[in-house]
């Protein structure tokens, strides 16, 4: 099997070296305890796919749209009218035909 | 024939030439794993652990980004070994995991990176844009270091096909048709993307003026 390409002499022995050079640099090792990581990733992988419930409705964001949403569509809002309707006291109402507008 | 985890490092430094036997305890390996072996799972890891970092540090160039695809690629085994069948060699299925992923990951920064320079360009925000750093020192990129330099920077320009081939080779020692396997084609197509790899990497590299 030949890893040569095309050419020979001086160029062709530097580009042999090149790559000698880059097969001894690929000698690279991952940090020690690289199996501890994995573990890691697999066990918080694992406890998402435990939960019911989708990734995005775990966020605090959602939760509260959605809480928000329930309030409006459940017709609970109607307690929270202006303080002007529901106020004890009488408001003023101009009687329409002793006002100077009326006719 | 030899126990299947008392040697782990002979199928390390040898993977060519013990290959049946790799694929043995391989094979032995993965059936354990199959019935949920944790012990197993650790020597597969370990066992790999050095070959799949190493593929993806070579397609990534980021101690960062290649630790984060070899996880993915021992959890992704470990969630759907049940899946695999043994016709193929576990390495061969390692092996397109990590440059599945490593290629799917440098894909996604080139795509955030143009995003992030898009954005810079509409003035959306004044994050300044930022190059992978470069962790090469001055001094070291002189002369045969300073080659290599170039060569890395014309691997990673290479069309993703030639590049995976040309990394497999010329940095993983595969074979071509350990090559063919990981990228399920042809002895012949790999031949051909390495021939057109060096072809294009040779003529960058003599391009430019020499001084030597």
């Amino acid at each position: 099997m030949s890893n040569q390409a095309s050419g020979a002499g001086p160029d062709q022995e530097e580009w042999s070296a090149l790559l000698q050079q880059l097969r001894k640099q690929a000698a690279v090792h991952p940090q020690p305890f690289f199996y501890n990581r994995v573990q890691a990733r697999l066990a918080a992988r694992q406890g998402l796919a435990g939960s019911w419930l989708p990734g995005w409705a775990r966020r605090p964001a959602y939760i509260a749209l959605v809480s928000a949403l329930l309030l409006v569509m459940s017709g609970d809002g109607a307690a929270l009218r202006s303080a002007a309707t529901t106020s004890p006291y009488p408001t003023y109402q101009p009687d329409a035909a002793s006002s100077p507008y009326s006719h | 024939m030899a126990p299947s985890f008392s040697l782990p490092f002979v199928f390390e430094s040898l993977p060519s030439a013990t290959a049946s036997c790799a694929t043995i305890a391989d094979a032995e390996l993965v059936a354990q794993l199959q019935q949920g072996s944790e012990a197993a799972f650790r020597t597969l890891v370990e066992r790999y652990q050095q070959r799949v970092y190493s593929t993806a540090f070579s397609l990534l160039r980021s101690a960062e980004e290649a630790e984060d695809v070899a996880q993915e690629v021992f959890v992704e085994v470990y969630e759907t070994v049940t899946k695999f069948r043994s016709e193929t060699a576990l390495s061969t299925w390692l092996y397109r995991l990590a440059t599945s992923r490593a290629l799917q990951q440098r894909r996604r920064a080139t795509a955030k990176k143009r995003f992030a320079y898009f954005t810079s360009l509409l003035g959306f925000q004044n994050q300044v844009l930022h190059e992978p750093p470069d962790h090469a020192h001055p001094l070291a990129l002189l002369e045969g270091e300073q080659q290599l330099h170039l060569l890395h920077q014309h691997i990673s320009r290479l069309p993703s096909q030639q590049q995976v081939a040309f990394t497999l080779r010329h940095e993983q020692d595969l074979s071509y048709d350990e090559i063919a396997a990981v990228l399920g084609t042809t002895t012949s197509a790999v031949e051909s993307l390495l021939f057109r790899a060096r072809q294009t990497l040779r003529q960058h590299l003599h391009s430019p003026s020499r001084h030597v």
